[in-house]
């Protein structure tokens, strides 16, 4: 159990940051230069908060009202560094038996090699750093972090160091072992991708401040905020206003149409008539309306929608199709309306390259209204 | 020939680089690692020796050192001669070596990623062994480095040198005081062999550490 309060004043920067968390792997996700290594560092004790108090397992190691900063040596926190700051002087065996100086010499021997082992580096003892692959270097930083047997493993941008096609593989290398060690651990990324791998919770940051914290099924399916979604790479972010709102549904309108979406019944959305409003949809959940076929019945609310395909990006499996949805005004996205992603079966069967007026379907059940925080 | 200036040069030299490494690295690490007020002006105090006039640092040391200087006073009080001898020459030597060992040592250990030091903490090793282990290992190439260059400056010091312990054959009389000497009283084989011997052992040291320097990391 983690729970993180601090408030870190620095010229141009304030971290101001609180959250909890008892999950297996916490990741505190944002863009770069948004505190979560700066928060990680408090954690571990290498910079000290203004204010604040930190956590871990009932175990006080930061309380400035109570006046406790433990050392970072007393923390007994693993940290996995950017870019690993191994000891370049040091083989690979002396790195990882770097934390374990206080046991006795068969003890540290056997944890040592035992760590080696478990990590698959018993073959590269007597090697040094800088003589190692990147994901060799990985798996030394890991195990010198891990020797020591801490509470709490950090992990700032574990993967950052490493070529994209290395990266992918080492991903799935990483969440092994972190599950495997069975520790805590709370990891830094910008990378999306690798925030809803390797993460059960993520917090998201953005300028110093948590903007959202939520187990990861959540966060994309429910963004807190516009703010949020847009940090996790929503795409489909549009603007209308509120026409009527129902508990079990909401009417919106946008680009002179009225569309309906469907109102969470654990967090219903109420406002007044003409307030502004966010929603998204996601681009795989707009689809094309079948020329060849009868239209879907209006009854089930389908929000159907005429326009031009006004763009298209090939994604090799799929296309991207940038539609512009028929109505006045100016379209919600630049030059388009929405984006479409259509499996490239689909683009070729329906001939999308040559035909370019369509009607598309959105269920009222894929518009997401976002809380204008 | 009379060898006398290049023994007693090595042995000055010598004893001087231990001196200025013993004084030279902690001051290195402190100006690297620590913020403290007064740093500048402690700073330029170190650099100012490579700069100024031999006679005029050599002027200082000996109202300093001199029998009648204040501290000059307490050795004698002390029954410790320190003017006009060998330790004089010491003491020049220090005083025009110290600079070249602090900056190229304070630029070593400001070359230590600090987060390998991060690293070690959070691993549980205290400061001390951090420095030990760490710190210095990693800065330890240019500390030798500074050391060769701080040697070879002490073995070629002349100005301060002749100013606070004079030039007296047999005593202080150095190897640069030695050439100078010769050259004075057209002794020219003599100055030859001692110029060459000069050469001959900064140039050994140079290149011995140039290679030194070229191992991994």
């Amino acid at each position: 159990m983690l729970a993180v309060s601090v408030e870190k004043r620095l010229p141009g920067f304030t971290l101001d940051v609180s959250w909890a968390a008892g999950d297996a792997v916490v990741v505190l996700f944002g863009p770069s230069g948004a505190g979560k290594t700066l928060t990680l560092h408090c954690l571990a004790g290498l910079a000290r908060p203004d204010r604040g108090r930190i956590v871990v397992n009932e175990r006080v190691l930061f309380d400035s009202a109570a006046g406790v900063d433990l050392s970072p040596q007393a923390r007994r926190l693993g940290y996995v560094f950017q870019g690993y700051a191994l000891f370049p002087h040091l083989s690979v065996e002396a790195n990882v038996a770097f934390g374990v100086r206080a046991l006795a010499r068969a003890a540290r021997r056997r944890r040592v090699g035992e760590v080696l082992e478990r990590l698959g580096l018993d073959g590269l003892r007597r090697r040094y750093p800088p003589e190692l692959s990147g994901g060799q270097q990985q798996r030394v930083a890991l195990g010198r972090a891990l020797a020591p047997d801490p509470e709490v493993l950090l992990l700032d941008e574990p993967l950052s160091a490493l070529d994209a096609p290395l990266r992918r593989q080492l991903r799935e290398e990483l969440a092994r072992l972190i599950r495997e060690w069975g520790k805590t651990a709370v990891l830094v990324t910008h990378d999306l991708g690798e925030a809803f791998q390797l993460g059960d919770r993520l917090v998201v940051y953005e300028a110093g401040r948590v903007v959202h914290t939520a187990p990861k099924a959540e966060l994309l399916s429910r963004p807190a905020s516009e703010t949020v979604a847009r940090l996790v790479g929503v795409r489909n972010i549009v603007r209308g206003t509120v026409v009527k709102t129902a508990p079990d549904r909401i009417e919106i309108a946008w680009r002179g149409q009225t569309v309906e979406a469907v109102n969470s019944l654990a967090r219903p959305y109420a406002a007044a008539p003409g307030t502004p409003v966010a929603f998204f949809v996601r681009p795989e959940h707009v689809r094309l309306v079948r020329k060849d076929r009868p239209g879907p019945d209006p009854a089930h609310r389908m929000n159907l929608l005429s326009g031009m395909v006004v763009g298209e990006l090939h994604q090799g499996t799929s296309w991207t199709l940038l539609f512009r949805v028929d109505g006045p005004g100016e379209p919600s996205q630049g030059a388009y309306d929405l984006e479409i992603e259509v499996p490239t079966l689909v683009y070729e069967m329906l001939d999308v390259a040559r035909d370019r007026r369509w009607a598309v379907s959105m269920h009222r059940g894929a518009l997401q209204v976002l809380p204008t925080a | 020939m009379d060898f006398f200036p290049v023994w007693l040069s090595l042995r000055v030299a010598s004893l001087a680089t231990l001196v200025t490494l013993g004084l030279g690295v902690p001051f290195a690490w402190l100006l690297a690692r620590t913020r403290f007020r007064g740093r500048e002006l402690l700073e330029g105090l170190v650099v100012l020796p490579l700069v100024l006039p031999p006679t005029v640092l050599g002027y200082y040391l000996l109202v300093l050192i001199g029998h009648q200087g204040p501290v000059g006073r307490v050795l004698r009080a002390a029954g410790i001669e320190l003017a006009f001898t060998w330790r004089a020459a010491v003491l020049a030597a220090c005083v025009g070596s110290i600079a070249l060992l602090v900056k190229t040592a304070q630029a070593g250990f400001e070359s230590v990623d600090r987060r390998l030091e991060d690293a070690a903490r959070t691993l549980g090793r205290s400061e001390w062994s951090i420095f030990w282990v760490v710190t210095l290992p990693l800065a330890s190439r240019a500390i030798l480095a500074g050391t060769v260059l701080a040697f070879c400056r002490a073995l070629g010091d002349f100005g301060i040198t002749l100013m606070v312990a004079g030039n007296i054959p047999g005593r202080t009389q150095t190897l640069p005081l030695a050439i100078y000497d010769r050259v004075q009283a057209f002794r020219m084989g003599e100055a030859n062999v001692l110029a060459a011997i000069a050469v001959l052992v900064m140039l050994v040291l140079l290149v011995g550490v140039g290679r030194l320097a070229r191992v991994r990391y």
